[in-house]
């Protein structure tokens, strides 16, 4: 599309801004993936409509503030990205766009208030533990909060799991080590759901990986960067530039939002003086099952037959381009029949903190996956991220569905030990 | 009578004439009769390919070409009217039969008259030579006048000139036949075949003496492979005879031109649907009409023997939601039975014809 | 325009829709400019969002008692600017009316709300191995109603015809507000062809609110050929060998070498390297039957010349092969920053003429073209690529686009095959017919809309009825020195 975007006026990141703009030829063909256009029928709510109040916004003949609710509602799934066939790198727009807008807009006290606990919590286990306590205690506050407190608390889990045991600084490969790799351990994922970093562990050795969890790492910075405060998430990721070593064949995650965010630290250090680490940093990371399928697998069984519905991380599959290498991994399990959940390409409305900062549209998506979950008559539900874990779980829940989920490497994990997938005790 | 030799005999006759009707062969007689103070304009001279080009799948020729000479200089070539003009052999031309919107059991497999239509020439009721749509496969510029003028029956000007799409003909034909005991038999043989991912050529159901019905699948294609394929038809039938060469083409034949109509009889055209055979024949029933559905069941061609008046057919179909079109039998009012809100029909008469100088809507 | 009336009828409408589905703010706005013919964009008075048929009969009874014009939008997918707003006018959107109210597989018929996303009809009647037939490229998001309405094509309209030879029946608001039915569910009428009148008019004639739709089985089997030449002549020999060998194939489309490099950077479909040109042809139908075609298909392809010549194996091979020409035109963003796709018929017999023709005023002009087209039917999708940034490109890009528009005219064919008139084409249909042709069709329109409020300066040229007709005034962004010297008009 044409545009009078003064490129050199609008700031860091605006050629790659521009240049989405110019591939846009606004066909339309997005409009079928967006899970908000779909949820709420009008073009504002679509890629390419957001695209034209982006690009008006920075050709200055639209108010920034006139596009802000729309550009807000966007979950930054990247469904987009995955159906456009004219390459528009929506991404290299939105997020820039974001940071641009932030410090121009007005927040409200309880806007302010939220997004402060949630920068400050959330990326710090610690605090988050804290905080999640007592989210817990406050659960009879919950009617009685603003959104989006109420959202916030809604997300969380009825036990947390006890304080795991810290993770090792080395894991050692099972037998002769092929590869060395760094782990990223996460931050809310610690506090939920301990055992997805144990279970990584596990499956990385005994496929002859040797694991380190350097000291000193800290969270991704993914939910800032992607949250439109770009100066917090450099000063976190410069935590992990300095704690990770370089010399490991991948910096591996589990976690889609955090893989997708590195991988995307280039854009972020962008003109800053470690720019040059920063895409050295993110030209290693990997998924854990990118990296894993990159090996002859060891044969894995589960004990008895389980149908598995597998949910696209829309940060694996549409940010990433990570959909073959986890169903591959799945496939290759014994008793393990992987079913597709329609439309799948669909997110499940957790990318990253939507879930907590649109909490009315985010339930409205997570229904809908839910209900398309349900509709294959699996027995468990399996994805590669912790938020979407949280979202599915939450919205089953919804539906009366106890359905088990878990992560990808949790179910490969349970495979190799041929351990069942679940117990009744397994449910959090 | 005014014998029409060229386009500009019918521009003069339609300025002079205070009412004309046009007539191509006279193969639908109901059609072609005008009332008292109507003049006629006959047009089976204004005739002639005008262009033809295997190439391009297209031919243009005058409107009172013979729609038999028209086929014969297409088969020279391996190609056909794919909507299987009806009652050739009577004298139908190619500006009767798309005024008449009358197509034959072929078009069971690519359409109708109307899906070959590409484009028009038509004198309307100023005199007026107007021209719609074009010469090629493929247009969407403009209103689609062509599809305007099928079923037309003159009311909106006299067609001097047609483009028609046109396929390749196939190699070789076979027809099976199935008799059946019952007519719900055949109904739902009929509509197995309806539904089946088949490349059938034509689907007919004659109903027969004290309640049996034969269904009739016409299949078109390599020789090579017609008989496997016929197999596949007799076993969603539950049977059947298999009918090739003459045997074959006399049967169409007979669907084409109306030979089962018994001389004398007046010919309804009913659009229908397969799914309401069974009802329309049983309020047919006391008729003692005789009766073929083709099409798939999408048309059923209704013969009524002259003791019977027409207008017993209008007040069966009026309350059913079914309308009809008399091809052989009386003049006059030939749409019988219900009709859509006129408002639309209407307005497009006005511009086309605004001193009525062409039949009224009737 | 009269504010006044403008202004009473946004009130009336305040009364019909909730906020939300009354559209009125700048940053509401702005989304609706456009459609997928991005050099023009206008900004409607009000967008509103009907989510049942009641809503929109009110609604264009009260514009037709205010005399506002309105332009109905599906999904605004229109390469002709048939969705191009009116200054002054409303937008009707129509994509939440999206129910498929019956689907009646023994009758072979759906009935759907015009706002139905055309690859949907085909997924609710998959479960019965029936499909809904015309496939647009843009089928995964394109709306029904916009189909009817600009009476669209797609890639297989040489065996089975455009959207009008699947329309059954249509119920339609006209622009007065009267509902009217037409049509029903049979193949066959009785009467004018009023439905196939209605298919392809624009939106003059009102708003298609319910369209019957005829279901076809799904073929049994696919023979899906892709041939690669190393020149485009060859591959439009070929095509002309298939039709002369008798053959009636499914789909018959070529790809230049442009197109082909589009395809392969957005999809990777694999296509044979260095090929110029490769043609796709697909057979379809009884297994028996397209095994006898096949070889006979593969006899006159291995005569053509092809170097190399692949054939799907299975429904996903299919999928690749398609997938990269059903992209090739939005792909082609990622070969130049700005193009304009056009879409003009000839003769087949003169395509390679006309691709030759086409190369030669591309050179002539400086500028580089894409070709993609629907080899069986001749229908042409030439793709002037150019850079907007560059002086003087726009107007030689158009000036370009305006010549191979009277080449397609020249050789006897057409000015659109299928994207419409509408607004990018308006001033070349005064090229096609004659007027008294011209004149006929605007006192068509007239008779059905005598107050010109639906969808107005869409496929005539400005000017036509000489009696103050109203036409939109589209804001572009770049006012270009042939747009203020008024040698091209883009109002």
């Amino acid at each position: 599309m044409q545009h009078t975007i003064s490129i050199d006026q609008i700031g860091p990141n605006g050629v790659e801004m521009a240049r989405a703009v110019e591939q846009c030829v606004h066909c339309g063909f997005c409009l079928s993936t967006c899970p908000t256009y779909l949820t709420l029928g009008e073009e504002m709510d679509s890629p390419r409509g957001r695209i034209v109040l982006m690009k008006s916004a920075l050709e200055g003949t639209l108010p920034l503030l006139d596009s802000l609710p729309f550009v807000d509602r966007c979950l930054g799934c990247m469904a987009c990205v995955t159906a456009c066939p004219s390459g528009v790198q929506y991404g290299n727009l939105l997020i820039p766009f974001r940071v641009r807008a932030e410090p121009l807009r007005p927040r409200t006290l309880t806007e302010r208030v939220g997004r402060t606990l949630v920068h400050e919590t959330l990326p710090y286990p610690a605090r988050f533990r804290v905080a999640a306590t007592a989210g817990r205690l406050a659960e009879l506050l919950r009617p009685h909060l603003p959104e989006p407190f109420s959202a916030m608390l809604g997300l969380l889990p009825d036990h947390l799991p006890r304080d795991a045991e810290p993770l090792p600084y080395l894991y050692p490969a099972a037998g002769k080590p092929k590869a060395r790799v760094a782990l990223l351990a996460g931050c809310v994922q610690q506090v939920l759901a301990p055992d997805i970093n144990w279970a990584t562990l596990r499956v990385l050795a005994r496929q002859g990986i040797e694991v380190v969890v350097p000291h000193g790492q800290g969270c991704c910075g993914s939910l800032m960067m992607h949250d439109g405060d770009d100066e917090g998430a450099r000063r976190l990721a410069r935590v992990n530039l300095r704690a990770f070593p370089t010399d490991v064949d991948a910096i591996v995650t589990n976690a889609a939002g955090c893989g997708s965010g590195m991988k995307e630290y280039g854009l972020l250090f962008q003109d800053e003086p470690d720019e040059e680490q920063a895409r050295a940093f993110a030209g290693k990371v990997r998924d854990v099952t990118e990296f894993l399928v990159g090996f002859e697998m060891a044969p894995a069984s589960l004990p008895d037959p389980v149908r598995l519905a597998y949910h696209d991380a829309c940060h694996l599959a549409h940010a990433q381009g990570i959909v073959g290498a986890p169903r591959k991994l799945l496939g290759a399990v014994s008793n393990l029949t992987v079913l597709e959940i329609p439309e799948g390409e669909l997110c499940c409305g957790s990318a990253g903190t939507y879930n907590v900062e649109q909490p009315e549209l985010a339930a409205k998506i997570g229904e809908r996956k839910a209900k398309n979950i349900l509709r294959t008559g699996a027995d468990a539900v399996a994805a590669g991220n912790i938020g979407c874990i949280v979202q599915i779980r939450t919205h089953l829940a919804r539906l009366g569905s106890s359905l088990p989920v878990l992560h990808t490497i949790e179910v490969l994990d349970r495979a190799y030990r041929n351990a069942p997938l679940f117990t009744t005790n397994e449910h959090r | 009578m005014i014998h029409i030799e060229s386009i500009e005999d019918v521009q003069r006759a339609m300025r002079a004439c205070a009412h004309v009707l046009p007539r191509g062969g006279g193969s639908k007689p109901a059609l072609s009769v005008p009332p008292p103070d109507v003049e006629e304009l006959d047009l089976s001279n204004l005739k002639g390919v005008v262009e033809y080009n295997p190439g391009e799948y297209t031919f243009t020729a005058r409107a009172g070409t013979r729609i038999d000479e028209v086929q014969a200089l297409l088969a020279g070539h391996g190609q056909y009217l794919p909507f299987d003009p009806p009652l050739a052999e009577h004298g139908a031309t190619l500006g009767g039969t798309l005024a008449a919107g009358l197509s034959g059991p072929g078009r069971y497999r690519y359409g109708g008259v109307r899906d070959f239509i590409l484009g028009v020439r038509l004198v309307d009721g100023t005199g007026q030579l107007v021209r719609g749509g074009g010469k090629v496969v493929k247009n969407a510029a403009g209103f689609d006048i062509p599809k305007l003028m099928v079923g037309s029956l003159g009311r909106f000007g006299v067609l001097v000139e047609l483009t028609f799409k046109v396929f390749p003909q196939a190699d070789a034909f076979t027809t099976v036949r199935q008799p059946c005991a019952k007519l719900e038999s055949a109904v739902a043989a009929l509509e197995r075949v309806y539904l089946a991912r088949l490349d059938v050529d034509s689907l007919d159901l004659m109903p027969g003496e004290g309640g049996s019905a034969t269904v009739w699948v016409r299949l078109a294609g390599m020789p090579g492979v017609l008989h496997a394929r016929a197999e596949r038809v007799r076993a969603l039938l539950g049977g059947g005879d298999v009918l090739d060469g003459t045997d074959d083409f006399l049967a169409w034949r007979e669907a084409r031109e109306f030979t089962w109509v018994p001389p004398g009889w007046t010919l309804v055209k009913v659009p229908l649907t397969p799914g309401r055979i069974a009802g329309l024949e049983a309020i047919l029933d006391p008729l003692q009409a005789q009766r073929r559905y083709s099409g798939g069941g999408n048309v059923a061609w209704v013969a009524l023997p002259d003791t019977v008046p027409a207008q017993r057919l209008d007040g069966i179909l009026l309350p059913a939601g079914l309308a009809g079109l008399i091809l052989f039998g009386p003049a006059g009012k030939v749409r019988i039975g219900a009709r859509e809100n006129e408002v639309f029909e209407r307005r497009v008469k006005a511009v086309f014809d605004p001193a009525g100088r062409l039949p009224d809507l009737a | 325009m009269d504010n006044h009336a403008l202004q009473a009828l946004i009130d009336a409408l305040t009364s019909l829709y909730p906020p939300d589905r009354l559209l009125s703010k700048a940053g509401e706005l702005a989304p609706y400019e456009s459609d997928a013919l991005t050099a023009y964009r206008v900004r409607p008075a009000v967008v509103v969002i009907p989510e049942t048929q009641d809503e929109v009969i009110q609604t264009v009874k009260l514009c037709h008692a205010h005399k506002v014009p309105f332009v109905a939008r599906g999904s605004g997918t229109s390469l002709s600017g048939g969705s191009l707003p009116v200054k002054d006018g409303i937008v009707i959107a129509l994509n939440r009316l999206n129910h498929i109210l019956k689907l009646d597989p023994r009758e072979r018929i759906a009935v759907v709300e015009a706002g139905t996303i055309n690859l949907d009809i085909t997924k609710a009647a998959a479960p019965y191995d029936l499909y809904y037939a015309p496939d647009p490229s843009s089928q995964q998001i394109c709306t029904i109603g916009g189909n009817v309405a600009f009476n669209s094509g797609g890639a297989h309209c040489l065996k089975y015809g455009m959207t009008s030879n699947h329309i059954l029946g249509l119920k339609v608001v006209l622009p007065d507000g009267q509902v009217v039915r037409l049509g029903g569910e049979s193949t066959e009428a009785v009467g004018p062809d009023l439905v196939g009148l209605f298919v392809g008019s624009e939106g003059l004639f009102g708003i298609v609110l319910e369209i019957t739709v005829r279901l076809l089985p799904r073929p049994e089997k696919y023979h899906t050929l892709l041939a690669a030449y190393s020149t485009l002549e060859a591959a439009g020999e070929a095509v002309s060998r298939v039709v002369a060998s008798g053959l009636l194939p499914g789909a018959l489309e070529i790809m230049d070498r442009l197109a082909i490099q589009a395809a392969e950077a957005a999809v990777h479909p694999n296509y044979p390297k260095g090929a110029q040109a490769i043609l796709i042809v697909e057979l379809e139908g009884e297994p028996e039957e397209v095994s006898e075609e096949t070889q006979r298909l593969e006899q006159v392809i291995r005569e053509s010349g092809a170097y190399e010549v692949r054939v799907a194996q299975d429904a996903s091979d299919r999928q690749r092969i398609w997938k990269g020409r059903k992209s090739a035109f939005s792909a082609v963003g990622r070969l130049s920053p700005d193009y304009i796709v056009q879409d003009g018929v000839v003769p087949r017999s003169r395509l390679s003429e006309a691709l030759a023709e086409i190369k030669r005023l591309g050179e002539q002009y400086g500028l580089r073209v894409a070709n993609v087209f629907h080899a069986g039917d001749g229908n042409l999708h030439p793709l002037i690529l150019y850079d907007g940034r560059e002086a003087g490109a726009l107007e030689r890009a158009e000036k370009l686009a305006g010549e191979i528009l009277d080449l397609c005219i020249r050789f006897g064919g057409s000015i659109t095959g299928e994207h419409g008139v509408a607004v990018e084409k308006r001033d070349y249909l005064p090229r096609m017919y004659s007027e008294t042709d011209l004149d006929v069709m605007w006192r068509l329109r007239c008779a059905i809309d005598p107050e010109q409020i639906a969808n107005p300066g869409k496929m005539f040229p400005p000017g036509t009825g000489g009696n103050g007709v109203v036409s939109p005034v589209a804001h572009s962004t770049n006012l270009h020195p042939l747009d203020q010297a008024g040698i091209i008009s883009r109002e």
